[in-house]
């Protein structure tokens, strides 16, 4: 601070008027609107002048204290004050929103013309510093709309976690004008710190940690945090980041700061911290719906593969054999079934006929069908079909599947020369044979499915195929296709259509098989896979 | 990341340039307007503050550069901001910040504007 003027260079303030030189002086001063302090610290130096007093400060209300505004002559005054109780060696003169502070004590204020403009000046500065803070604070609410807006437009725009975990963090450090904060991420049943700012933070805590969870639904302030949360701190806010209530982590802050240190987090600063929780909440979900999406989509891949794969086991047509017509069909009721058939020409002119129809449907059946398929082939090349032949398979499968895994079977091996068909039927639906006459016979169990128990036996029996008879193989897809009023397609509308067509070309039975399942079903879903198999003797 | 500001100073002819590491908060604005005031005291009017090492930014840090370039406009000084992020950029405009300090993508632009 300047040394005072002395009183000469004031004659006017003797008697408490400034002079007219003095007040144009002060007109100019007044004339900055920008910068009022100048304005003031010459009218402090004219009162204090003219009142006897070394120094004087001028100090306004800031709260509940007095913030130094401008000072006067050769002293330095204190930033802040208690008007309650001064420094020693200076007296406190109160002004409306503030006080004169001058030393020596004994200088006092009057009403006088000096006084009263210093009063009107300090009051329009105290106005002006006001509105200054709600400017700030209208601004500042601003930016935290902006910082809203900026961090959803982020949830956004990115899948990634680790920097959308950074920057809601630090946004809402920020905005809540904390020191320190920390945002954990639920993973199993424990909360991990996924990202930490401006100090130590506890690594973990358990979901269901009592003081952890008593801290995140209070709202009263009652509540201690865990001591090992933000360790330090003197005062923690922390909210839950949920979604439809299912906890998936929390946003913690500590230590508000103002001009004067730190201190507690009021109330609607809980409320912004939720918004930067529930922006935290979006991006999680965001991110898991994303890592879902994929997931199915990797899955719908594989699943078109293993169609394919499927596709390719299956046989690709029927093999020719003199004096009979033999065709095949599958339709699954998803993108791969269970559902198995094959159309095996032997070495020796025979011809094996396989049906067979595994537990459950979707990609486990389908991979019980392939290692069906690969050790039927490799069995039959080396036992040939009999009730060994279906035992070692019993047991093959026994050891390679799941529990409640097992599979239906019909085996035929047709002698073409003789029209003789050995078959074995393992749990499987019975066979129809339709002979030429019109009676019909069904080749059923001879034993229980495949993989169900250790030990099984079976029994292979013998039919002989006459001129036009018909042998119809088939999954229970078509028997208990079932209509919207739950009633099932049944054996006897199989045997009337087959009785009906069994004269027509054998692709012809297959597709209206295929169409009258359809037909049947008038639109309800195919819960099964369906397949047919045709053999019919030249008649 | 710093709990405290790191400050440090860049002397040069005519202008000073103050670089920031940190967080610009109550303590690290008060550390900003201590090295800036050193700086007016010894002469210093043009003075450039490069935020390039700083994140992040509270509203007392704000106001405490607020009372800085008001004490520099008092003195007829100028100041400039440079390296800003994208966020505290934008508070910067919000808070008015930019109506009375220029602000500058990067450090020699932010040099060869101010000396202008």
């Amino acid at each position: 601070m300047s040394p005072l003027p002395s009183p000469a260079s004031s004659p006017s303030a003797i008697d408490g008027a400034p002079s007219g030189r003095t007040w144009e002086e002060l007109s100019a001063l007044a004339r900055d609107e920008a910068n009022d302090r100048p304005f003031l610290t010459r009218l402090l130096e004219l009162w204090a002048a003219a009142h006897g007093a070394q120094a004087a400060a001028l100090y306004l209300e800031s709260g509940s204290l007095l913030e130094l505004e401008v000072g006067a002559g050769d002293r330095d005054f204190p930033d802040e004050i208690n008007s309650a109780s001064p420094p020693a060696g200076l007296a406190v003169l109160p002004l409306p929103g503030g006080a004169l502070v001058v030393a020596p004590p004994s200088a006092a204020a009057a009403d006088e013309p000096l006084t009263l403009l210093l009063t009107a000046a300090a009051r329009g500065s105290l106005l002006k510093r006001r509105l200054k803070e709600q400017h700030f604070q209208v601004n500042y609410r601003g930016v935290e709309l902006e910082a809203l807006y900026d961090v959803g437009l982020a949830v956004a725009a990115t899948l990634d976690l680790e920097p959308l975990s950074e920057e809601i963090l630090l946004r809402a450090v920020s905005l809540l004008d904390a020191r320190r904060g920390a945002l954990y991420l639920l993973e199993g049943n424990r909360y991990r710190a996924a990202r930490t700012f401006g100090g130590e933070a506890g690594p973990e805590f358990a979901l269901d940690a009592p003081a952890l969870a008593a801290f995140l639904v209070d709202t009263s302030g009652g509540a201690e945090p865990p001591p090992d949360l933000l360790p330090g701190a003197r005062h923690v806010l922390a909210v839950a980041i949920a979604i439809e209530s299912s906890p998936r982590g929390f946003l913690a802050v500590g230590d508000k700061e103002s001009r004067r240190g730190v201190g507690p987090f009021p109330a609607g600063d809980r409320r912004t911290l939720g918004l930067f929780a529930n922006q935290a909440a979006i991006a999680l979900e965001n991110a898991r719906l994303h890592r879902q999406a994929l997931e199915k989509e990797r899955l719908e891949r594989e699943l078109t593969l293993a169609a394919e794969i499927q596709r390719q086991i299956l046989p690709k047509g029927a093999p020719a054999v003199a004096g009979y017509r033999l065709v095949g069909w599958n339709r699954p009721a998803r993108q791969v079934g269970g559902d198995y058939y094959d159309l095996l020409p032997r070495e020796d002119g025979r011809v094996s006929l396989v049906v067979g129809d595994v537990t459950g449907k979707g990609m486990p059946a389908a991979l019980m069908v392939s290692t069906l398929h690969s050790a039927l082939r490799l069995l039959l090349d080396r036992t040939g079909l009999g009730p060994a032949f279906l035992e070692r398979l019993n047991s093959h499968i026994l050891e390679s599947s799941a529990a409640n895994k097992f599979i239906t079977l019909f085996l035929a091996e047709l002698e073409p020369a003789t029209g003789t068909l050995h078959y074995l039927n393992a749990g499987h639906n019975p066979a129809l044979l339709l002979r030429r006459s019109g009676a019909v016979e069904e080749l059923g169990s001879s034993g229980v499915p495949i993989g169900l128990l250790p030990g099984s036996r079976y029994q292979k029996k013998t039919v002989e195929l006459g001129p036009g008879d018909l042998l119809c193989l088939y999954s229970d897809g078509i028997t208990e296709c079932a209509s919207p009023a739950e009633e099932e397609f049944g054996m006897q509308r199989l045997v009337k259509l087959l009785a009906e067509l069994r004269d027509r070309p054998l692709q012809d039975v297959l597709d209206a098989i295929a169409d009258a399942t359809v037909e049947f079903a008038a639109g309800a879903p195919q819960l099964d896979d369906e397949t047919v198999v045709l053999l019919r003797r030249d008649g | 990341m710093t709990e405290s500001l790191n400050v440090t100073v860049d002397r040069r002819e005519g202008l000073a340039v103050v670089y920031t590491e940190g967080y610009i908060n109550n303590q690290g604005g008060e550390e900003i307007a201590r090295v800036a005031y050193k700086l007016l005291d010894e002469g210093y009017k043009v003075l450039l503050l490069n935020l390039a090492g700083t994140k992040i930014v509270n509203s007392i840090g704000i106001s405490i550069l607020i009372e800085i370039i008001e004490k520099m406009i008092e003195i007829g000084g100028r100041l400039g901001f440079c390296c800003l992020t994208p966020t505290i950029e934008k508070t910067f405009h919000i808070m008015g910040l930019a109506q009375y300090a220029r602000i500058f993508p990067d450090e020699p632009a932010a040099v060869a504007g101010l000396q202008s």
